[in-house]
Order: C-alpha cells, then sequence, then structure tokens
C-alpha cells in the first residue's frame, strides 16, 4: 500500500482547516483515499492545532505517525512536531512566522521555506490567500499538475465570484512552482488507479445524514464541543430536508423538546456531549418509564467534568448503559466509522420506536472530527420500520395506551388522530395512562417494559469482525477504535501472527454471539480509550470473563495502530 | 352526548377536599366545553406535583412529564403537530422553580400553547414547604424562622420577556377563570394564566377568606388598557390590600411556528418519511 501522511499545524484561526478541506477535495478528486484527523484546542484564536492528512491508493480508515509532509503556519509546528517527520520527508514552513530557534531547527535540506502570506500579497492577493499558497506548496508534492487543484478551487471558491476564484488559483500556482522548482529531484506518488465517485465526509457529517434518511423531523439540542457539529448539520439542511432544528436554552430542555415531538408522532433526537448528557439523566429515564421514542448522540470527549472538551475519550460507556434512576429499558449503539455512524442511524431510530424506548447513539471527537474518503451511500439500504402504531380505528375509543400484550409493546397511537385518547405519564400508570398506587398494577407495568429489553438483546447487532477466522490473538473494541484494531491486525497477520478484530457497534445490551467469541482460545484483549476499562467491566459482567490484558488510551488522543501493537506484551503470538 | 359537554370532570381524585384544583379543573372544562373542541384534539403537558395530576381528571390526551419539565416537552408536541390545542399545567413550584430556566425561555420562544399555573405559593405535594412564591415571613418546613427570599412574580418577568398573553385568575370565581382560559386558548402565542389557587392544608395565609377580601377584576377599572405594557407591568407589582386578576398584557407577535412556516405547511407528523430527500444534501459531499 502506498500512504502518504501530511500533517499541516498553526495556530486557531490561521486556516488550517481551510487548506486541509482544499487538500482533501482535490486529493479526493484525484484519486486517491484518505482519512484525516483534527486537533485542536479550546480557544478560539491561537494556540496550537493540526489537521494530519493520511492518503493512500486504498481505503484507510485510521490514521499513522510518521509524516511525509509537514506544513508549519507557526513556530510550534516546527518546536514541537519536526522530529515526527520520517527521513526523507519534506517541510515547508513560513520562515515569517519563526524565531531565532526554529530557524536554526530548519537549516535542512529538506525543510522550504515558503512565506505564504507574503507570497500572496505580492501577487496583489489579500493575506487570506496564504492558505492556497501553502495548498498549490503540498500540491506540488503530490503531482506533476496543478489542475484538479485548480478545479478543486474553482468549485470551492464559486460562490465568491470569478476573481476570487482566479486569485485563489495564481497564488497556488506560484506556491506550487516554488516547491516544484525545489523538490525536481523528488518523484511524486504514482497516481492513485480508480476515480469511482466518493463521499468524503466526518462522522459529525455522516450521523446527522443518517438520520435525516431515516426520516428525523424534528431536533433540539444545545451546543457542546464535540457534537455540536451535528446539530449545525441539521440546522443548516433542515430547511431542505423539512426537519426542525430548535436550539434550546439547555440539554434538559433539549431533550425534553424531543421528547414532546417523539409523543406526538415524529421522529425526534437530541445531540450532545458529556456534561450534557448527564443533564439529560432524568429525561431518558422519563421515555423509559412513558415509552417514548427518543434517539440521544452522545460524543464523547475527556471527563471528567470539562476535561479536556476538544478531544477524544470512550469515557462515557459506563454513563449511556447505566445512566438514570430506576429500570427501564435502553439499548446503546457505537459506530465504528462514518459508513458505520450513516447506516446505525437509520437502525437507532427503529429501535427506538419499535421498543418505544431511549436509544442512545455514543460517537465521540476523533469519529465525529475525521473526514474519510467512502463510497456512496446506498440509500436503499436505509429501511423504516416505525413499529406498532395503530390507526384511527383500529384505536378505537377505548384506545389503552400501556395495553399489556405477549412482548411487552403496546400499539401507539399519536394523539390526535382518533377518538381514543393517548395518556401517558412518567408516574407509574395503569394501561390507561392514569396513575396508579397499587402493587400489582405496578409489578405487571415493571415486566411489561422490562420484557421489552429482552427482545432488544435477542436482536442486538452482531460484532463486526476482521482478520484471521481461527485467531491465536483477539483484539475487541467499540466505538472508533474500530479502524485502529482493524489496521492492528492487518499488520500483525502481514507478519505471521493470526489476529482477530472484534468491533462492537452495540455495546448495550450485549449481543449473545458474543459469548462464543469468548470461548474461542485466541488471547483476547481489550481495546479501549478510557482509564477503568469500561467495556471490558461490561463484558466481565455480562458474560463472567477475564480478557489477557488491556490495551487503554486516556490522554485525550486518538488510537490508532501503532499504539496498540507497541503496548501488546513481547510473545503473545508466536509470529510476532 | 351533547357537543358542550364532552370534556367531563372526573370525580375521584388524590386532591384535599376543598382544594382550589379542582375550581381550576372545572374552569378548565367549562372553557374547552365552551370553545366546542373535542377532547381528541387536546393535549395536556403536565408535571409533577398535586396540580400536574389535572390532565387525568379531565377529558384530553395527557402528557404527563417530569417535574419542572412541562413547557419544553409541551413545545415540541406543538411544533410536530400544530393541529393539537396544547395546554401546560403545573403548580408554581413545577413552573417558577424547578421549571424556571424553561419559563423564561417558552417564552420568548412564543410557542403558541396555554400555560396554565396553579399557584398556591406553597409546595403541597411534598407538604409544606416554602415556594418561589410564597410571602416573605410565611413559616414553612423549610423555613422556620419564615421565608426571607423575594417572591417571583411570574407576571411581570413574562410581561418584562414580552410575552403575548399575561392573566391572572382566582381559582375561587370559576366563571372568570373559564373565561381567561378560553381567551388565552384562542391567543396566538404564549398564553400565560396564573391562577390564584388556595392551599387548604399547608397555607393557612392566602386562604380562600384571604383572596375574597382582595381580588378584583381588571375589567371593571375603565381606564385599563392591556395593551399598555409599561402600565400592566406596573399593575403586576399591585398585592397587598388590592390583589387584580383578569388579563393584564395582550399583543399579537410571531410565532415559534410562524419561523417554521415553510417546514410546516403540513404538519410535521403527518409528512411522508422518504430516506431518498437526503439525495440533495448528500450530493455536497460527493466528489468525483
Amino acid at each position: 500500500m502506498q500512504t502518504l501522511n501530511i500533517k499541516i499545524g498553526g495556530q486557531a484561526g490561521q486556516g488550517l482547516v481551510s487548506i486541509g478541506t482544499i487538500l482533501i477535495r482535490a486529493a479526493t478528486q484525484e484519486g486517491w483515499h484518505l482519512f484525516a484527523h483534527q486537533d485542536y484546542e479550546s480557544r478560539i484564536r491561537g494556540g496550537h492545532n493540526f489537521i494530519q492528512i493520511r492518503l493512500a491508493d486504498r481505503p484507510v480508515a485510521s490514521w499513522e505517525n510518521d509524516l511525509d509532509v509537514l506544513v508549519a503556519l507557526d513556530e510550534a509546528t516546527i518546536t514541537r512536531e519536526l522530529g515526527e517527520v520520517k527521513p526523507g520527508g519534506v517541510v515547508i514552513y513560513d520562515p515569517d512566522v519563526l524565531g531565532q530557534d526554529a530557524k536554526t531547527l530548519v537549516e535542512k535540506p529538506n525543510c522550504i521555506g515558503l512565506p505564504f502570506a507574503r507570497i500572496a500579497e505580492e501577487l496583489g492577493q489579500p493575506k487570506i490567500m496564504a492558505n492556497s499558497v501553502a495548498a498549490g506548496a503540498v500540491w506540488a508534492l503530490l503531482s506533476e499538475e496543478i489542475a484538479v487543484l485548480h478545479e478543486t478551487l474553482a468549485l470551492m471558491f464559486a460562490e465568491k465570484g470569478e476573481a476570487i476564484v482566479q486569485g485563489n488559483q495564481s497564488v497556488a500556482s506560484a506556491g506550487f512552482a516554488r516547491v516544484r522548482e525545489l523538490t525536481r529531484e523528488r518523484a511524486v506518488p504514482a497516481k492513485p488507479q480508480g476515480s469511482e465517485p466518493r463521499l468524503v465526509l466526518r462522522g459529525n457529517d455522516a450521523l446527522p445524514l443518517g438520520a435525516l434518511a431515516a426520516g428525523v423531523k424534528f431536533m433540539s439540542a444545545y451546543p457542546m464541543t464535540p457534537s455540536t457539529g451535528v446539530t449545525e448539520f441539521i440546522s443548516e439542511h433542515g430547511r431542505i430536508a423539512r426537519v426542525i432544528m430548535e436550539q434550546a436554552e439547555d440539554e434538559i430542555a433539549a431533550i425534553n423538546m424531543a421528547i414532546g415531538a417523539s409523543f406526538a408522532g415524529v421522529r425526534a433526537m437530541t445531540a450532545t456531549s458529556g456534561g450534557g448528557f448527564a443533564l439529560m439523566t432524568e429525561a431518558l429515564s422519563f421515555a423509559g418509564s412513558a415509552e417514548i421514542p427518543i434517539v440521544v448522540i452522545d460524543a464523547m470527549r475527556p471527563g471528567p467534568s470539562t476535561g479536556l472538551p476538544t478531544r477524544t475519550e470512550q469515557g462515557d460507556l459506563r454513563c449511556a448503559v447505566a445512566m438514570s434512576f430506576g429500570d427501564f429499558p435502553r439499548a446503546v449503539l457505537a459506530p465504528g466509522d462514518v459508513e458505520e455512524a450513516f447506516y446505525l442511524m437509520a437502525h437507532a431510530f427503529n429501535l427506538a420506536e419499535e421498543y418505544q424506548m431511549p436509544v442512545v447513539v455514543l460517537s465521540d471527537q476523533h469519529l465525529a472530527d475525521s473526514y474519510v474518503t467512502v463510497p456512496p451511500f446506498d440509500l436503499s439500504r436505509i429501511e423504516i420500520k416505525r413499529g406498532r402504531v395503530v390507526s384511527c380505528a383500529e384505536a378505537g375509543p377505548d384506545y389503552l395506551r400501556y395495553r399489556c400484550t405477549d412482548d411487552g409493546i403496546s400499539p401507539r397511537l399519536y394523539p390526535g388522530f382518533g377518538d381514543g385518547l393517548v395518556v401517558t405519564a412518567g408516574d407509574e400508570h395503569g394501561e390507561d395512562g392514569h396513575l396508579i398506587e397499587d402493587a400489582e398494577t405496578r409489578r405487571r407495568m415493571m415486566e411489561k417494559r422490562m420484557a421489552k429489553q429482552r427482545l432488544v438483546e435477542e436482536n442486538a447487532l452482531d460484532p463486526v469482525l476482521c482478520g484471521a477466522d481461527e485467531p491465536e490473538l483477539m483484539l475487541i473494541g467499540f466505538g472508533s477504535t474500530k479502524g485502529a484494531v482493524a489496521e492492528a491486525v492487518e499488520i500483525l497477520n502481514s507478519q505471521g501472527c493470526r489476529a482477530q478484530g472484534v468491533h462492537l457497534p452495540q455495546v448495550f445490551p450485549l449481543p449473545k454471539s458474543l459469548a462464543a467469541l469468548l470461548q474461542k482460545p485466541a488471547r483476547k484483549f481489550i481495546v479501549e480509550a478510557n482509564y477503568s476499562g469500561q467495556l471490558e467491566d461490561l463484558i466481565a459482567s455480562r458474560f463472567a470473563w477475564k480478557p489477557d490484558g488491556s490495551i487503554r488510551r486516556y490522554d485525550g488522543r486518538p488510537m490508532n495502530a501503532k499504539f496498540i501493537l507497541d503496548r501488546l506484551p513481547g510473545g503473545v503470538c508466536h509470529g510476532s | 352526548m351533547a357537543v358542550d359537554q364532552r370534556f367531563e370532570v372526573r370525580q375521584e381524585t388524590a386532591w384535599c377536599p376543598g382544594c382550589g384544583n379542582f375550581g381550576i379543573v372545572r374552569a378548565v372544562a367549562k372553557a374547552l366545553n365552551g370553545l366546542g373542541l373535542d377532547p381528541s384534539q387536546v393535549l395536556f403537558v403536565s408535571g409533577i406535583g398535586q396540580a400536574g395530576k389535572l390532565p387525568h381528571y379531565v377529558s384530553g390526551n395527557v402528557l404527563n412529564t417530569l417535574h419542572g419539565r412541562t413547557l419544553p416537552t409541551a413545545t415540541g408536541a406543538k411544533l410536530a403537530n400544530g393541529d393539537l390545542t396544547v395546554i401546560a399545567v403545573g403548580g408554581d413550584g413545577d413552573g417558577y422553580a424547578e421549571g424556571g430556566n424553561h419559563f423564561l425561555h417558552a417564552i420568548r420562544k412564543n410557542v403558541n400553547i396555554t400555560y396554565i399555573v396553579h399557584d398556591n405559593q406553597v409546595f403541597g405535594l411534598t407538604k409544606g414547604q416554602a415556594s418561589p412564591r410564597s410571602d416573605p415571613g410565611m413559616v414553612t418546613g423549610t423555613t422556620p424562622l419564615g421565608v426571607y427570599n423575594e417572591p417571583f412574580n411570574p407576571l411581570a418577568t413574562a410581561m418584562t420577556l414580552n410575552a403575548g398573553f399575561v392573566a391572572r385568575g382566582y381559582a375561587g370565581d370559576q366563571e372568570h377563570l373559564a373565561r381567561i382560559i378560553q381567551a388565552a386558548i384562542q391567543h396566538e402565542g404564549f398564553a400565560l394564566v396564573d391562577v390564584l389557587q388556595p392551599c387548604v392544608t399547608f397555607n393557612r395565609i392566602n386562604t380562600y377568606q384571604w383572596y375574597r377580601d382582595r381580588v378584583y377584576d381588571l375589567d371593571q377599572e375603565e381606564a385599563y388598557d392591556r395593551t399598555d405594557r409599561q402600565a400592566a407591568w406596573k399593575k403586576s407589582w399591585e398585592w397587598g390590600e388590592r390583589i387584580p386578576i383578569g388579563i393584564f398584557y395582550q399583543v399579537k407577535r410571531p410565532t415559534l411556528a410562524d419561523h417554521y412556516s415553510d417546514i410546516l405547511d403540513v404538519p410535521l407528523v403527518r409528512q411522508e418519511l422518504d430516506p431518498g430527500a437526503v439525495e440533495e444534501i448528500l450530493s455536497e459531499f460527493r466528489i468525483g
């Protein structure tokens, strides 16, 4: 596999995302597959952020450490990240922003000084076009032709008019020419094969897209990193899709508004992160008791408390599985990549409506903010199953909202859709929804609701496997570690170690089929991004089982194959 | 059943004998019967407390939610199905303490619902603690030396936020209260009806007799102009020898649904769900 890692570092507000977006779009157009992750601080201007793009000639789902290209828009990129450049890698820096110490560091043949802003200004263009200078400079290391980059700039700036398009193209050409000239000896990578159409998007695009495809009609949310992208996506595209996204005064209002809409008969959701999710505790329990479908996206970031607001972790798992008071049925899904995120949203809404319960979809900053190229989504795979809903005639005037049935699922009637009245309460209630105090009804209602939990478990999503079928080593994870685990497994197999990756797209209730996997004679490791081993606890308590080891990351940075492989004990595999 | 008797009041309740809630529930039924609505078109959204039980005792759809969360829940239901007449119900603890933040923002959003607050100036169901509406000096289970916090003025607060309909009723005057509730339901936008409600068990100060001696109808004041916000706001501070009831302030403002009029030409709940509808949005992410 041919891969190329490009890192662009700079301060918040310097245009990293613009350069990254230009390159991501152009590289995809050129035929590259890519995975790009973002690292940013909890501030609006200044600090040190980066976007790292991994290009490959086949699909990739994770990132690599060693850099082929480092672009420095600030001094910190040089002082902190120069060591990540592999031998033969190229550094492109802006000499106008470097202090004396950093200047000494870049006195090497592979470092190219390019005053991005000055070049733009010398060509009579505004300073902000420094971004296109930098994009052109990087493009010179990828291709001998600038046409595709020009095409991308034309598309991206079309709305701003011809003059802006031409300005960006001319400064990009200048950056391109300078670097081409200085790296004449260096071969550009072979042009990747295949020009089939692709989507390039982040988890924070795929999740709301999945929700829209699933027919979400109402969302309410309160902004919180890293979930805000979902909220803004629905706000921006809601009018085309005829969906309301109403910003709430707090997360408590957000989830309750969505519950109100869902009760009235529409697919409704909210999105939040750690602290906001915790504020939804009470409403989650209400939805469980009142049997109102609701989908909650929790984009995890490192806690406890405000933690590291802009970074990644999988520390809300225990919370998602157990949060709130009393016993009630629920499901927790954990998509591992952008495609799974898209398709699982439809599944989340189906589960919520079929079982009339809350469904939590766990995302995290790494999934939310990382771009990846994927084949176009297949909308025919989206099946909308609204569960047991009765019409006006079926309901009749004596409709009972909580009618006891064999499987615990009572037919829903949307209020106003018949003569029957829909009476719903979070207080314990009888079949008619009115409040009760007697022990017998209470017992029946608890059993009715919890019968649904058994059904949810019966139908839980199976683990997604990769690598060897009869493994000697098994790596088990959930959520955004999927790509890192898959790549570690691939590397191990290439080294003669029969390794298997087990990704859990549903973490609660855990699928019964996991039990058989755990019985396999392989040595098993749980890979997860939290301190205490929340997935390990969950599996251990469900299946009375213990892994052979744990690989955990809790520094707020994303997992990758190298992180996992570095932590596997020696001799764990005969081939390693 | 006669058309104007479709809303019935249930005889058996969990309220104390003599409770002000009885006057309120009868006024609600009277108002709804007078409007010719069918119970299936009406949704009551209520909180927790003795007031929150009201929807269980009168005909209609019911969403009896959490303590303090009536307004956001009602907002979501109304946006999902604008054909429903949505009436939120709760006590002063529910709405002005636990749900205080929601109260402010529901007014700002101007969602087209009616909000009836059973204002008995005390926490009833938890057996007699101070509420945000308790008068200073009132001795309660949590204020043995008397209430010391400044009382919350819901009417003044609502008018400060430019609520479109701000009214006060009295549970002891069902006819008057029913008229106010009708006007509130007919008002396009958020309508607050704060109802003075004697608590016969825990509030020995603000009794039926106490109110009877003080309340008077604003409509009896010839010069009163309910579109004059400054004057109405000033009136909302009259509390003591004389206590005004009636519609303090009424003005038409764009509602929350007006903001979404292009989406809500058909109620959300009646719109088709079609995965193909995202094709256009997906094309933004497509390259090649």
